[in-house]
């Protein structure tokens, strides 16, 4: 009899949308607040935060225009505003809803922020200063940009790691105090950097109930759950919610409760790439019947998962390493050789039984050489991927057949080596 | 003239051949340097021939193996040769992977299954004010300029970085020079010639090439055309480094328009202004790069608008348009281009934008676009 | 007074209109092009003479344009189908600023100055998506003719949405949701509006600006017309016959030619 695969919902998750959408709404309102507005890409967000600022995230924003169901609309402003539609879509949609607002377009309210008064630029990739660009050369916006390199090896870590620090202490923190008006607020950013470890450090022991077999969760719980260790960063409701959602994931444990009803997954799964935040609901379609169920991915495990490094007393220097150090290194994720050294690690912590690498069309910040990737541990750990194309948030990239077919094989090809065994 | 254009032509109708021959020739070793920005001049200094990745001419085959189909023409096209054993005559690679997302795998897939003896990754900053940024890119070749001397056993004195740097810089005058001459009678030469000779810079050592552009630069002065009465003049603008490149300058002529100058990679843009020869030569390739090398999408720039770069380039040419070449899959130029076009139409630029694609050949549409736009500044 | 003609070779179908001096429409005539231009362009000229009960030798001037422009080998010189389009919508409509021309395999949309003069135009000659040719394969994959699944449209109650705009996934996709059971008329609309989508998109980068006027083929599609209509929030302005359009531009010029 084929069994019937269905999700088990988590209660806590639902505690997250309300401290979302008050972040976002206290951004939307900010200005009228007589408060500043920065906007950010790259690891950067963290020095408007210590300001006092209310701050914009480039990836938060667009996760929540997917979350809202603004996502189309907006892409459609700036198609209108001749954005071609092969440029990242993340740029697309903050371009769009700019133009919407200089325009009188109607949009959802919702996904209208203010312009800010600094938008700082890390540029890990090109697109990442190019809408920072656009912003400044469209709209008037005072942009301060970074360059944020991904080390391909090791071993061009440290120089990195000097040449990022430099540019936070000598261009960042000047720059906040010169739009602020007043000293750069070190005592602010510890204490940032101190909720913040509390709030991974829980949101780590969390991820252990990944590992149970059955998992106690899905990785898409996980994902609407990200924001606390991401943008709502020094917010103390981080450690209540991640507290609540360790209590509900023990208690599941002690009941056997598995993320997939009734009696657990078929195959667990790593997922590549972005989470495509427009078609959440539209994957999890089409993992659950199948009995699969996806458990850690890069992207979300670029939040922090060593969160005993954060050294709050010394912050800036902390989050230079945290992104560059040795030790944590977010960025080497970055490249295909640390990329392999994660999945590695994934693979064996959380037994892993196939690879599902999400490629997105428009942004090739995370497609690095995934087939590559793919050979390279399907060689050495058996574990078979498949890469799935589409994006983070434009539909018109994404094509259903193409995904379930490429699925079906994923499963098709776990089964056969089950069998060989 | 003839003679030189002859060998230009030879150069790079078949640059895998050429390039084959050139180590054989010279008992010298070949850097592979994937464009843009790769400062040569250290490689020539360090006694190997370094030498400017093309774009190849054939079909993607196993390279769809080891890229998407959504990574633009030359990222794709260079993989493929690469995995196919088409490039086997390198010795080594260099790569800048701050210019675009899509370089960034290059080195993997090449330490996979290229194995090069030698292959560095550049990191220049994308951004160009500050000391950080400027300390960092002299860091960077600092770098770059070890990693050559630990391959190849020898220093790199200050004085040999120097006389290559000479050696580089009287190319860039030469080629200038070249550009100059036809600016007075652009009849002289086809476009297609001219983005050959920039080609063959590229590929040739560079005291090889200052020889045979002095002679046809000579020829050139020599020469006399007719020039044709009543032609539009247009500035392309963009990059050129995939199929159809020359193809689509023929199609511009054709129809009637002239290309006096050009804002293109293959292009003007290879040889914009020079290193200066003061002071230490690794900060003069710094300054080089971080100030005076071409505004381009690839950088982080607002201060300055590409668009009023090309309308400044339009206006000294006298010419009426622009026509912008952009590559499919080209992420930086994609984005750029909607604030590029918006400041055209704000300045009431004539400007229009065909887009190519490697191995997807749509002549017959872009002629009709190319025509339209002729019609359109000849007012028909 | 000199008569001139205007041919229009396109991909899908080849377009003639004659003019006399004044500058009337005395006959015209749409046949498929086949894979023989120069052939369909020599049959369309022939047959609008003999509409016209004219001879060739009364014609003065002949101008090509379309697709196939350079293969008339009766034409005395040959322009573009955008400058075309513009001469010809600016002739049916003087107040014209806006051309929307959805031809057999390319769609196009041009902003005309005053004067007529083309200001800027983009086109899309990539794929199929959004063309005559996409509304051909749909119309096949419900089995009804191109002007049924037009009527059709205002039958639906559920407008459904046709997420892809490659001719070739489209199908696949329409074909499914027949599977799903879903109503003919309903994937009719969904078929309609993603060519809407597509058209809107274009007229946003060269701006919109009222007069609109909808040539080629498609427009005979009154689906289509009410969906661009529905999401430009303008109403079209549609000749009797909007395929000839290019061909009376070129006759237009032709006839500045002579």
């Amino acid at each position: 009899m084929e069994i019937k695969y269905k999700v088990n919902r988590l209660q806590t998750t639902n505690e997250i949308r309300p401290l979302v959408d008050k972040h976002w709404a206290d951004l939307r309102t900010a200005k009228e607040r007589g408060e500043k507005v920065a906007w950010a890409s790259g690891p950067s967000f963290i020095f408007a935060y210590a300001m006092g600022m209310k701050c914009h995230f480039m990836a938060g924003y667009s996760a929540y225009c997917g979350g809202i169901g603004a996502g189309e609309e907006v892409l459609k402003v700036a198609e209108l505003a001749g954005d071609l539609p092969e440029s990242c879509s993340y740029h697309r949609l903050h371009m769009g809803m700019g133009e919407a607002v200089a325009r009188g377009i109607p949009i959802n309210p919702q996904a209208i922020l203010p312009m800010p008064d600094l938008m700082v630029a890390g540029r890990l990739c090109p697109e990442m200063s190019h809408y920072a660009e656009g912003l400044n050369r469209r709209f008037g916006v005072r942009v301060l940009p970074i360059d944020l390199p991904g080390p391909y090896s090791k071993d061009d870590m440290p120089r990195i790691r000097e040449f990022v620090y430099r540019q936070f202490k000598e261009v960042v923190i000047p720059t906040f105090e010169e739009v602020c008006g007043k000293p750069f607020d070190y005592d602010r950013m510890s204490e940032i950097l101190r909720i913040l470890k509390e709030v991974a450090l829980l949101r780590n022991k969390c991820w252990e109930f990944f590992k149970d077999k059955p998992s106690r969760w899905t990785l898409w719980d996980y994902g609407v759950s990200i924001a606390p260790v991401f943008y709502l960063m020094g917010n103390p409701a981080g450690i209540t919610y991640y507290e609540k959602l360790l209590k509900e994931l023990q208690e599941r444990r002690e009941k056997d409760i598995p993320a997939v009803a009734p009696d657990g997954e078929k195959y667990r799964l790593y997922w590549d790439g972005w989470l495509p935040w427009a078609f959440l609901g539209k994957f999890m379609r089409k993992f659950i019947p199948n009995g699969a169920v996806v458990l850690c991915g890069r992207y979300p495990w670029e939040f922090f998962p060593h969160p005993e490094l954060i050294d709050p007393e010394h912050p800036v220097e902390s989050w230079a390493d945290l992104y560059y150090g040795m030790e944590s290194h977010l960025t080497y994720s970055f490249s295909p050789k640390g990329t392999i050294d994660l999945i590695g690690e994934l693979i064996e912590d959380y037994s892993i039984d196939g690879l599902v690498m999400f490629s997105s069309k428009t942004c090739r910040v995370m497609n690095l050489a995934q087939p590559e990737v793919i050979d390279v541990l399907d060689k050495k750990y058996g574990v078979p991927g498949v890469i799935v194309e589409g994006d983070m948030i434009d539909s018109a990239m994404i094509s259903d057949a193409q995904i379930e077919t490429r699925l079906q094989a994923l499963f098709e090809m776990i089964d056969g080596r089950r069998k060989r065994k | 003239m003839e003679k030189a254009m002859k060998k230009i032509v030879e150069v790079t109708s078949n640059p895998y051949a050429y390039v084959e021959g050139l180590k054989e020739e010279n008992n010298k070793k070949i850097i592979g340097c994937f464009p843009m920005y790769v400062p040569e001049e250290l490689i020539h200094a360090a006694g190997m021939i370094p030498v400017v990745i093309w774009r190849g001419n054939e079909s993607v085959t196993w390279g769809h193996a080891h890229v998407p189909p959504y990574d633009c023409g030359i990222t794709r096209s260079f993989v493929d040769d690469a995995v196919r054993g088409k490039l086997s005559f390198m010795d080594g690679f260099v790569f800048h992977i701050r210019q675009c997302l899509q370089a960034g795998e290059f080195p993997f897939i090449m330490e996979r299954h290229f194995k090069p003896a030698y292959q560095k990754v550049l990191y220049l900053p994308a951004l160009y004010a500050g000391d950080a940024i400027r300390d960092f890119a002299i860091t960077e070749l600092e770098s770059f300029k070890k990693s050559l001397e630990d391959f190849t056993g020898k220093e790199i004195t200050g004085d040999s970085l120097k006389k290559s740097i000479e050696t580089y810089n009287e190319n860039r005058t030469l080629l200038e020079r070249v550009y100059e001459l036809r600016r007075g009678k652009p009849e002289i030469l086809k476009a297609r010639e001219v983005m050959q000779i920039v080609w063959s810079s590229m590929l040739m050592p560079k005291e090889e090439n200052n020889e045979l552009l002095k002679e046809l630069i000579a020829g050139m002065k020599k020469k006399t055309v007719e020039t044709k009465k009543n032609s539009i003049k247009v500035i392309p603008v963009g990059c050129l480094c995939q199929t159809l490149q020359f193809d689509i300058l023929d199609l511009i002529e054709d129809l009637g328009m002239i290309i006096p100058d050009d804002d293109l990679y293959i292009g003007s843009r290879y040889f914009a202004n020079k290193v200066g020869l003061d002071g230490n030569p690794i900060e003069a390739l710094a300054d080089r790069y971080l100030t005076k090398s071409p505004l381009c999408p690839t950088k982080g720039v607002w201060d300055i608008h590409w668009g009023d770069e090309a309308i400044k380039k339009m206006k000294d040419n006298d010419a009426k348009g622009i026509i912008s070449i952009l590559i499919k899959y080209c992420p930086p130029h994609a984005c750029y281009y909607p604030d590029f076009k918006s400041k055209m139409d704000k300045e009431g630029i004539h400007e229009i934008m065909i887009q190519v694609e490697h191995e997807v050949i749509t002549l017959e549409a872009t002629k009709t676009r190319l025509q339209s736009f002729v019609e359109i500044i000849g007012g028909v | 007074m000199a008569i001139v003609s205007g041919v229009d070779v396109g991909s899908l179908c080849t377009k003639t209109v004659i003019l006399n001096g004044d500058g009337e429409i005395l006959s015209f005539d749409i046949i498929r092009s086949g894979h023989y231009y120069q052939g369909a362009a020599d049959e369309s000229i022939e047959n609008a003479l003999k509409t016209a009960g004219l001879k060739r030798q009364d014609i003065s001037y002949i101008l090509g344009t379309g697709y196939g422009r350079s293969s008339i080998s009766q034409a005395d010189s040959e322009v573009t189908e955008i400058t075309c389009h513009a001469r010809g919508a600016k002739k049916l409509f003087p107040e014209v600023r806006t051309v929307s021309d959805i031809g057999g395999q390319d769609s196009k949309v041009i902003g005309i100055g005053e004067g007529g003069i083309v200001n800027n135009f983009v086109m899309n000659d990539k794929c199929a998506a959004g063309t005559g040719r996409f509304l051909e394969v749909m119309a096949s994959a419900l089995s009804v003719d191109i002007d049924e699944m037009g009527k059709l449209y205002f039958a639906s109650q559920n407008k459904l949405e046709v997420s892809s705009m490659c001719t070739v996934f489209a199908e696949s996709e329409v074909i499914s949701l027949f599977a799903q059971g879903h109503m003919k008329a309903d994937i009719a609309a969904g078929i309609a509006h993603a060519i809407a989508r597509r058209i809107i998109g274009m007229v946003g980068q060269v701006g919109l600006k009222d007069e609109v006027v909808m040539s080629g083929g498609v427009a005979k599609n009154a689906g289509v017309v009410c969906a661009i209509e529905e999401r430009l929030k303008v109403k079209l302005s549609v000749a009797q016959e909007p395929q000839i359009v290019g061909a009376l531009g070129a006759a237009i010029i032709a006839s500045e030619r002579v």
